[in-house]
């Protein structure tokens, strides 16, 4: 098949799968609410339920970034700069949190400061700290991904002649006048995912600071009741006042980071990384809290799936059981049983693979065909495909359930695939991210030297362009199955509706059963330790293929 | 044989007008100019990876402007050795003929025995040795080399000059050389074009 043919395939998929739900969605919201923007937002302040959201959702965004910025950085630098003993096994470790479902997060920090850890969640002001920090482990990897490679790779030749200069004789005055340079656009654009991730937090929001709700939580939890004809028309516009601060605020940050990564493309000596590094043993000082900070909560979700509580007339204990597994995977009236809900998963992220992978690698190829002859078209494709980064998980899971509102609520709520569009529609903006790039690095020599060699196009797409684009390729399918097993946001809202439950939906619903029975905590890690050792699985798997100077976001 | 006649060919300016050139069987032709007149262009328009703006370019009396690159059978040696990196130097060389017989090819470019070498594991002459062969055992009606020696040391250079012209005149295969180095052109080819600004 040509690849225009392709093109014209992948754009009208991406339009009916990702484009139009949105549309159908804001449709059916404006239908109900009227179109009237300042109503939408003022609504937002003059609602009990979402007063204060805004300034919330910010503040702790801010915090969230400045925060995983002071902890990042120095790791950054000392993986950057120095040699480690298993040097990959240990940034594997660091930047594999990035990965992690955020509801296994949740699970696992909620039991670090519980009554079987820290016990300090009693206590309502340590919550807001406890998110900032859970958001600082989830986002530490981004600034160690945008930054060590350009500090691991920069000649040091760069470093000797400032060393000789005047204006860098002093380590002050190297970092002013060299690193600081040199890496502010890598930490921005790190600081602006951070900003854009804290913003749209939701599992995190959800269950560690009770009661208070940034913009991505309120929509999830008003957004069962709205689309409806005359009914509850201020929780319509609660969400399209959401949407719309959300929207332009995540498209300002994409457009700044877009703005910052062309930067960073700017050509910087480079040298092995052998020649750069060098042995530092004081740096273990930094790279051992790292790690431990890293694994703790992991280990916490792995621990309390084997902790029960019992509480009698003479106190509470906690006894080391299996009971929390057994109980998981056998099923109750009101849950489902772990094996269906791990059935669910694995059948969603199959078909979102079998889908976004093909769709977002065409996408990907389409935007690099247009970009030699209509820039100006790529450049508009290319934000078109990030769309989604702009929408959240939440607004996308909005989007599927009120276009199935829209088309026939009856059928897509029995159709078992439906969240499946959720998933590609969150999934396949990162897959033509991980594929742009990768399709950028090949000489277009490759594919000219192939045909003065006789080489006719099909086999210049199998034995050429596909064993150069292998490793990218299996990056970005591995990426799509762990989010897709992993996504929460958008599931919750389209499939609380339905028996579909997913695992991230299971040890949601299992975390909300207020402790009638002494299992459902420890079922809950239990289920979030599967999701967990899955995606470490993928992860760790998807780890030996990414390119060595790779410097991309995922 | 192969014509070019009145080739022409402009991108933001005019790099060549009205080209003509003959090549005979066996032949070997250097084209010298200086950076920036369009001898790269001209040599990815004879093979087909530039389309012109007039002229034909006519193979064994057959037209072949307007047939795709892939099916001129002509070959082309880039400035740097394009290597596929996902493949040794014999998954390289069975690029150019599946039946090919490889150790034979490397024997005459003076590589024998690095048929399981791994491609960045060469140096800039064994890479261009390597190319070479493989471009020679899709046997080519004509062989084209955009300044195959430019990256290399001038000893290592001189010896290569020498190495290809042999190979070439032995294999009796035409070619056509790109260069701005006129001793390199002289020491070459049979003839020389100058292609000016």
């Amino acid at each position: 098949m040509k690849m225009r043919v392709a093109s014209i395939f992948a754009l009208a998929g991406y339009s009916l799968l990702i484009v139009a739900p949105l549309y159908l969605a804001l449709d059916r919201l404006v239908w109900v609410a009227g179109f009237d923007p300042y109503a939408w937002i003022n609504s937002l302040n003059e609602n009990y339920i979402t007063q204060g959201v805004i300034g919330f959702t910010f503040l702790q965004a801010a915090l969230s970034t400045l925060f995983t910025l002071i902890i990042g950085i120095p790791i950054a630098w000392q993986l950057g700069r120095h040699k480690w003993p298993l040097q990959s096994f240990v940034k594997s470790i660091l930047t594999m949190p990035f990965v992690m479902p955020s509801i296994v997060a949740a699970m696992g920090f909620l039991h670090i400061i519980g009554p079987a850890g820290l016990n300090i969640r009693v206590d309502e002001s340590t919550w807001f700290t406890t998110l900032i920090i859970a958001h600082a482990w989830f986002n530490m990897a981004l600034v160690i991904r945008f930054c060590e490679p350009v500090l691991s790779t920069l000649d040091p030749n760069l470093e000797q002649q400032m060393r000789l200069l005047p204006a860098g004789r002093t380590k002050f005055g190297r970092f002013r006048n060299l690193w600081a340079p040199l890496l502010m656009p890598s930490v921005a654009a790190a600081a602006c995912m951070t900003f854009i991730f804290s913003f749209t937090s939701f599992a995190l929001v959800k269950w560690i600071t009770l009661g208070d709700n940034t913009l991505e939580s309120v929509m999830a939890s008003v957004g069962s009741s709205a689309g409806i004809k005359d009914y509850m028309i201020s929780r319509n516009e609660i969400i399209l006042g959401a949407s719309l601060i959300q929207f332009t605020i995540l498209l300002a940050a994409l457009w700044i980071m877009s703005w910052l990564q062309q930067r960073r493309q700017s050509l910087l000596p480079q040298a092995s990384e052998a020649i750069v590094k060098s042995a530092n043993r004081k740096g273990w000082l930094i790279i051992g809290p790292g790690l431990l900070f890293a694994l703790s909560p992991l280990i916490a979700v792995l621990w309390a799936s084997f902790r029960v509580r019992h509480t009698d007339s003479t106190g509470t204990t906690y006894t080391w059981e299996t009971s929390g597994w057994e109980f998981a995977f056998a099923g109750t009236n009101s849950l489902p049983s772990g094996w269906d809900a791990l059935a669910n998963s694995l059948g969603y992220a199959g078909l979102t693979l079998i889908i976004a992978l093909p769709l977002g690698w065409v996408l990907a190829q389409t935007i690099l065909d247009v970009e030699k002859q209509r820039p100006r078209l790529a450049r508009l494709l290319d934000i078109l495909t990030m769309l989604p980064f702009a929408a959240s998980s939440v607004m996308i899971g909005l989007g599927v359930m009120l276009g199935m509102i829209r088309i026939d609520a009856e059928f897509f709520y029995s159709f078992w695939p439906t969240p499946v569009f959720a998933h590609i529609m969150i999934t396949t903006p990162f897959v033509v991210r991980i594929m742009l790039p990768a399709l950028r690095s090949i000489s277009p020599e490759y594919d000219e030297c192939a045909r003065t060699l006789g080489i006719v196009a099909w086999r210049r797409f199998f034995f050429i362009k596909l064993p150069l684009l292998w490793g990218s390729i299996l990056i970005a399918g591995i990426f799509t199955l762990a989010m897709s097993l992993g996504e929460f946001g958008a599931s919750w809202v389209v499939t609380r509706n339905s028996d579909w439950t997913t695992l991230p939906i299971m040890i949601d619903s299992l975390r909300s059963i207020p402790y009638n029975t002494t299992y459902t905590a420890p079922a809950a890690c239990a289920i979030s330790s599967v999701l967990m050792i899955i995606t470490l699985f993928l992860f760790t798997w998807a780890e030996k293929f990414r390119p060595a100077r790779d410097g991309g976001m995922f | 044989m192969l014509e070019c006649k009145e080739l022409s060919k402009s991108f933001e300016k005019e790099l060549f007008t009205g080209f003509n050139l003959e090549l005979k069987p066996g032949e070997i032709i250097a084209i010298t100019g200086p950076s920036g007149c369009g001898k790269t262009t001209l040599l990815r328009a004879i093979c087909g990876l530039e389309t012109l703006d007039s002229g034909t370019i006519n193979l064994d009396h057959v037209d072949i402007t307007n047939v795709p690159a892939e099916e001129r059978g002509i070959g082309l040696i880039f400035q740097s050795p394009v290597l596929f990196p996902h493949l040794s130097v014999q998954g390289n060389l069975l690029l150019g003929d599946e039946n090919g017989d490889i150790s034979t090819a490397l024997e005459e470019v003076g590589l024998s025995g690095f048929e399981k070498r791994r491609v960045e594991s060469l140096s800039g002459g064994e890479g261009q040795r390597v190319s070479l062969a493989r471009a020679l055992l899709a046997k080519p009606k004509v062989l084209l080399l955009d300044e195959p020696f430019s990256s290399l040391d001038e000893d290592l250079s001189e010896k290569l000059v020498q190495d290809v012209r042999s190979i070439l005149k032995k294999s009796d295969c035409p070619a056509i050389l790109v260069t701005h180095n006129k001793k390199i052109a002289g020491d070459f080819a049979d003839s020389v074009i100058s292609l000016s600004n």
